[in-house]
């Protein structure tokens, strides 16, 4: 039988779909750990890359951050992450933090110097104070860059939470890491299948936020998002 | 500050003596790196340039290339080395054939991306001037398109050397051994001696087509 | 348009990548000794990388070239390397190897002499052969913490089989499939565990799993000599579960020439679980490198020749 027809066979199987090794679990277990990275990642660079951007400081860092991030090697960092934190979804989330704070950085760095300076100008004239045209003005034209950036970082968080399976992680790196160990190619390949999927679904997802987030006028007027960053960490 | 993990033997997170002995070793395992990256990028820009300029000339081929090859970017690259195995064998053709595969997703998406900035008037121009498609693509597009591609290629190469160590677990992996070794062995200085030698690669490569790039398009802004 | 600034850079970067093609492909060790290559696999545990090691540096000693693959993976990793000739010897363990060539028909036994000629039977077929065991056992054993052991009031596995339902067993991703691992505590012990969770193989996040109590039961080796200073101890396997493991070395039979076979049985012979321990004393314990305590073993022995 060819691995395509064992493959559909193994989710055929609703063995496959019950227990702590099934699918519903590993998924949860995925999408807990990406989220609340992503989210954690986003409390931290948010904020410091849109004030880095409004300002216009630390250009050259803000930029750079990311060129830095993308060096830094995932599966190292997970491994080192288990040396000093032990076990447990804590040595995860951090790692997968600290990959997904790079490109939202540069990212809305990038978005907030984009603002036009005129409209900025005209905010200021029409006596907005410093947060509310950050917030009112400035942050709903920066989105789409923005998004773009949060965009980035979660699908590199979804692909390397896969590697979590090698300091003992859940997720569906599980059925990759356990599929090679055990030489079961079915596994593997059903594995590989669900992070792409769980993959497509976080960019369709987030592409959905962002219709909904970008103002209509900005909308109209998107320019290709030729900007994007993208970034392979596993 | 030293790490104690739960053994008795206190294992300080560089262990200055074992590393002293053991620096060919990181050579080697650098070599090796270096040799795994230069090979993917190399193929990569060789396959990716024709297939860019495929895609962006055939507009209908445009959106269905870039959007393939962003879902096969998404498959995790530890599954498509463990894949290959039983095909490819152990060797350095297995991690090639994997790092090459994402390097051209990464380059091809910039081929494309750096041929459609190229403005109008500049075409019509080269139109005007006599240019057949060739000799425009080559000598005018192309040119143009370099700022894109050279970003491509750093985030190609940047990405290539993180991708290196993942080979490590199908036997492979430069620097990646190291790091598997650190984690077998629950030692940590190859761990943090190999992490911080290949984040010092990525940077100082991305450092060195920077520069390379300034260089040779000195009117171009590094994208 | 400047050309040359451009055309110098992509003319570098291709001489670039294709010399580092060349210097990547040429050896790196000046060979000359005209026996050939050796390619040794180890197993993804540090015993794995002291074996692999061991066997290796005997065969350098005696003139080849060898290149080691270590921390290669789970035997089910590594016999598909050797059957498809990518590695050429492996060093393995008789009774669980005879398990894992024979789908676990349950022909092993507690003779070693027996167990490794029906090992035989399986790997000839395969253009592979196990050559003499040596008398060093390593098989597998299971451990608790301490404070467990107490707590469950359990010495012995035949303790666990009334408990078995709380507790959770640690792992490497093949123990499920294993005779000598899931399967068997429960076919020869009765144990059914509430659950297991896929770890290590006998390495640091199925002793960190322990000592969280994240697991109460995790596999281990009988060789490991760091247990006792990680306040785990053993369970006697009181009704015989594992068997004969000791340590063989498997090679692919157009490698296993009089030559090689003569240096590798004379390691065999050499070697004892007390050495074996201890050289995994020096690893795990003081931390020493795996080629470097096997290189002064192999040395106090004369290279065993």
């Amino acid at each position: 039988m060819s691995i395509l027809a064992r493959v559909v066979q193994w989710f055929a199987d609703p063995a496959h779909w019950t227990g702590t090794d099934g699918i519903p679990t590993r998924l949860v277990q995925h999408l807990q750990l990406s989220v609340e990275s992503v989210l954690i990642g986003a409390a931290i660079a948010l904020p410091v890359g849109i004030a880095l951007g409004h300002y216009g400081r630390f250009g050259n860092l803000a930029m750079n951050i990311s060129n830095v991030g993308r060096a830094v090697p995932s599966f190292a960092l997970l491994v080192l992450a288990f040396q000093i934190f032990g076990l447990g979804d804590a040595p995860i989330i951090i790692s997968l933090t600290a990959l997904a704070i790079p490109p939202m950085v540069t990212n809305s760095y990038v978005a907030m110097q984009e603002v036009d300076p005129d409209v900025k100008d005209a905010a200021r004239g029409m006596g907005y104070r410093e947060l509310a045209q950050v917030l009112l003005v400035e942050l709903p034209l920066a989105v789409p860059l923005l998004m773009a950036g949060i965009r980035t970082s979660a699908l590199q968080v979804v692909a390397t939470a896969t590697l979590a399976a090698l300091i003992a992680g859940g997720g569906f790196g599980r059925y990759i890491i356990d599929g090679l160990d055990q030489q079961d190619y079915t596994k593997l390949v059903a594995g590989a299948i669900l992070v792409a999927l769980l993959a497509l679904a976080t960019e369709l997802g987030l592409a959905a936020a962002e219709r909904l987030l970008v103002p209509r006028g900005i909308r109209l007027l998107r320019a290709p998002s030729a900007r994007r960053v993208t970034y392979k960490a596993a | 500050m030293p790490g104690h993990l739960f053994l008795d033997y206190v294992d300080p997170w560089i262990n200055w003596d074992w590393l002293s002995t053991h620096v060919p070793v990181f050579l080697a395992a650098l070599q090796e790196h270096v040799t795994l990256t230069l090979i993917a990028v190399g193929v990569g820009l060789l396959i990716s340039l024709p297939m860019g300029v495929v895609a962006h000339r055939w507009h209908a081929l445009r959106n269905p290339v870039l959007t393939l090859f962003g879902i096969f970017y998404t498959i995790p690259s530890i599954a498509l080395f463990a894949l290959l195995i039983p095909y490819t064998g152990l060797g350095t053709l297995t991690a090639e054939i994997g790092l090459v595969g994402y390097a051209v997703l990464i380059l091809t998406r910039n081929v494309v991306v750096g041929l459609e900035a190229v403005p109008n008037d500049v075409l019509d121009a080269a139109n005007g001037m006599g240019y057949r498609p060739l000799a425009r693509l080559v000598r005018v597009e192309l040119p143009l398109a370099l700022p894109a591609i050279f970003a491509g290629i750093r985030i190609a190469t940047v990405t290539t050397i993180g991708l290196v160590t993942i080979t490590a677990v199908i036997g492979l992996g430069g620097l990646g051994q190291l790091i598997l070794q650190g984690l077998v062995e629950n030692f940590h200085t190859p761990l943090v001696v190999a992490t911080l030698l290949s984040i010092v690669l990525a940077l100082v490569a991305d450092l060195a087509l920077a520069g390379s790039q300034r260089i040779a398009l000195p009117w171009s802004r590094s994208a | 348009m400047n050309w040359k600034p451009r055309s110098a850079l992509l003319a570098a970067v291709i001489g670039l990548a294709l010399t580092a093609a060349a210097c990547g492909s040429s050896p790196s060790t000046s060979s000359t000794t005209p026996k050939g290559t050796i390619t040794v696999a180890g197993f993804k545990f540090s015993e794995g990388s002291v074996l692999a090691e061991l066997y290796g540096q005997a065969l350098q000693h005696d003139g080849y070239t060898v290149t080691f693959k270590l921390n290669l993976g789970s035997r089910e990793v590594v016999a598909p390397a050797i059957k498809s000739s990518q590695v050429d010897l492996y060093i393995g363990y008789a009774a669980t190897d005879l398990e894992f060539y024979n789908s676990s028909a349950g022909e092993a036994t507690g003779d070693v002499t027996a167990t490794t000629s029906k090992l035989n039977s399986h790997l000839q077929p395969l253009n592979l052969v196990a050559l003499n065991p040596s008398s060093a056992v390593d098989q597998n054993a299971f451990a608790m913490t301490k404070a467990n052991s107490t707590k469950y009031n359990a010495t012995k596995l035949s303790d666990l089989a009334a408990i078995g339902g709380q507790l959770v067993l640690g792992a490497g991703p093949e123990c499920p499939t294993r005779p000598f691992c899931q399967p068997g505590l429960q076919k020869t012990y009765g144990i059914n565990f509430k659950s297991f969770k896929a770890l290590d193989t006998d390495g640091p996040l199925t002793r960190a799993a322990l000592k969280n109590n994240d697991i109460q039961v995790g596999l281990v080796f009988s060789s490991d000599a760091d247990l006792s200073s990680l306040g785990l101890v053993t369970l006697q396997d009181d009704k015989h579960l594992e068997n004969a493991d000791n340590v063989v070395p498997i090679v692919r039979t157009p490698v296993a020439t009089s030559e090689v076979k003569k240096v590798l049985n004379a390691v065999s012979a050499g070697l004892t679980t007390a050495d074996l321990v201890n050289l995994n004393s020096q690893v795990e314990l003081q931390h020493m490198d795996p080629d470097v305590v096997t290189k002064a073993y192999l040395q106090q022995h004369n290279y065993f020749s």
